[in-house]
């Protein structure tokens, strides 16, 4: 008789039940086992294999000190989204917030909106103070301010004789200079009122780089087709002139506060925004090297160039772009920056940081000021550390307002005692 | 051959009249293959027609407001061969990517909608349609056999 060489189609049926099941009383009786766990190989072609190398890569990065972290971040160069602060894009602003995980909050912070309160209350007391009053400075204090800034304009706009400037490069070549003068004069002025400046370091022209990956997608094609490729993103960015400290600028809100914050997710390509790949090298830097004791953020100011100026925006019939292009360069500019810082100090993807980090930045095109103040909650925003991250970087910001309105026979008119104010209020925001 | 009196139209001072000139250049609205902000708008445009062009004649011809427009020319297939085993090019195209302005949206529409299926009733569709099912339910075979033919039971 034949013997039953194959087993019956019906296998699992046929074996006797509860074969996977253990009685209760022997599972606690189970030791420990003195084996080492069973970790995937290093070097397979595999799934875990290469989980495994990723494992390894993040556990290196978190041991190394900063230094060695920052160039383990950024070593390996691949296509990357250059990320331009000062974009022709359209509606820039709702992908880079995406970007940048960030929520934009209309109107300043409270500090900066509830202080003029603050002040009616005290101005029952001293009913002599004029209503431009700057907690921290004096109302002497703020006409001479006041003085200084009128002075600084007409400098630039009447005493100096200057050459018709070159095609496009008008703001470069007139309001640039004005701007740091203006920002060195209030900053060295204001050095009385805010011990802060003393140890700062004023940067003109510097550099902000700044890397990160967001989200990912699957090559199309090429011998790397099917696989998953996170999205790298590059900020090059060039503020006109920067105020850097060495303590670190309060918190506007806590960490928790941010959870309820909205940012809009955008689910379409980048390249779609346009915004288009390059392969450099990639770089994080906030303007000064690691060592460097100032290496937190005070203030940036920036110029808006020629070619996205209000006046060609409505030549070209872009009026609703203008506070767009404004929102959207104090939006990625500050984030590279207030990110950079936070890498300066060891906090990165897999670290996320333990406290916020804040900066602000004036975004100026001579005559209209605008206001930004940023809040760094998180820096884990790839996808492997963005699920289940409730922490949302904050961008508050005001409209763009007018400082004055013209120059005329050597007079400033109408110089704005509010834009100043609140100029003069984020030079003070201090520890 | 009958000869049919052709009636001209009758010639009035002032003739002729109300004449309009369009560029004998033709847009060609596409689905993006790629998907698009739903502010874009791809078109297939001629290779000489510039940006401005393709603003001016949105905005002239169509009234619609254009934000801004980004072109670049689509390389033609030039693999295929012929039974001469000469290469055939595909002619190369212009693609437009129109943003618009003022906060307008478009999505392509779905040109060809998907039509209701099921047949009238009492239809001779129907009874086919049917009759079909119930041969494929007689043929299917026993699910309790767990796949296995006919041929091993008996």
């Amino acid at each position: 008789m034949a013997a039953r060489t194959r087993l019956p189609l019906l296998f699992p049926k046929n074996l006797p039940p509860f074969r996977n099941q253990r009685l209760a009383h022997t599972e606690a009786a189970v030791k420990e086992p003195a084996y080492p766990p069973i970790i995937s190989s290093l070097t397979a072609k595999s799934k875990s294999a290469r989980g495994r190398q990723v494992d390894e890569q993040v556990q290196k990065i978190c041991a190394s000190p900063v230094e060695e972290k920052l160039s383990l971040i950024t070593r390996i160069q691949r296509m990357k989204f250059v990320v331009y602060p000062q974009t022709f894009a359209r509606n820039a602003d709702t992908w880079y917030q995406h970007f940048t995980k960030t929520a934009y909050i209309p109107g300043l912070p409270e500090k900066y909106t509830l202080s003029p309160e603050r002040e009616t209350g005290g101005e029952e007391e001293q009913p002599a103070a004029a209503q431009t009053t700057v907690p921290g400075v004096g109302h002497d204090g703020f006409t001479d301010i006041r003085s200084l800034v009128t002075r600084v304009i007409l400098l630039e706009h009447w005493q100096l004789r200057k050459r018709i400037p070159f095609l496009y490069r008008k703001q470069e070549q007139t309001v640039g200079p004005f701007l740091r003068n203006l920002v060195t004069e209030l900053a060295f002025s204001l050095a009385k009122y805010n011990p802060l400046f003393l140890s700062s370091s004023l940067d003109i022209d510097p550099n902000v780089h700044f890397y990160w990956r967001r989200g990912q997608r699957i090559i199309p094609k090429g011998h790397r087709r099917g696989r998953q490729e996170p999205t790298r993103f590059q900020i090059d960015d060039r503020p006109i002139i920067q105020i850097r400290i060495t303590e670190q600028l309060p918190q506007f809100i806590s960490l928790e506060d941010s959870y309820a914050a909205e940012v809009q997710e955008v689910t379409l390509s980048p390249s779609v925004m346009p915004l288009f790949r390059r392969q450099y090298d990639n770089n994080i830097f906030t303007g000064a090297k690691l060592p460097d004791p100032a290496c937190y953020g005070h203030t940036q100011f920036h110029l808006v160039p020629d070619r996205y100026h209000r006046d060609r925006m409505a030549r070209m019939q872009q009026s609703d772009q203008v506070e767009v292009f404004l929102r959207a360069n104090a939006l990625t500019s500050l984030f590279a920056w207030t990110g950079a810082q936070a890498m300066y100090q060891g906090f990165w993807n897999h670290e996320d940081v333990t406290r916020p980090f804040v900066s602000q930045a004036v975004i100026t095109d001579g005559k209209f000021f605008s206001f930004f103040c940023y809040q760094l909650n998180t820096v884990a925003l790839s996808v492997e550390t963005d699920a289940n991250n409730p922490r949302k970087n904050l961008l508050w910001g005001t409209e763009s307002l007018r400082l004055y309105d013209s120059v005329q026979d050597g007079e400033v008119v109408g110089l704005n005692d509010d834009v100043l104010k609140l100029l003069v209020q984020f030079l003070m925001n201090k520890q | 051959m009958p000869v049919t009196r052709l009636l001209y139209p009758l010639y009035q001072l002032g003739n002729p009249q109300l004449r309009i000139f369009r560029p004998n250049w033709f847009l060609t609205l596409v689905r993006p293959g790629k998907e698009q902000p739903p502010d874009t708008v791809q078109f297939r445009t001629p290779m000489e027609m510039t940006k401005y062009d393709i603003k001016n004649y949105l905005e002239n011809i169509y009234n619609v407001p254009v934000g801004v427009v980004r072109t670049r020319i689509q390389f033609g297939s030039n693999k295929k061969r012929n039974y001469r085993n000469q290469k055939i090019k595909q002619p190369d195209y212009k693609v437009a990517y129109v943003q618009l302005a003022q906060g307008q949206t478009f999505s392509f529409p779905d040109v060809f909608p998907e039509k209701d299926k099921t047949p009238e009733e009492g239809s001779m569709e129907e009874m086919e349609q049917k009759y079909m099912e119930d041969e494929k339910q007689r043929q299917k075979l026993d699910p309790r056999r767990g796949g296995v033919t006919d041929w091993f039971g008996f």
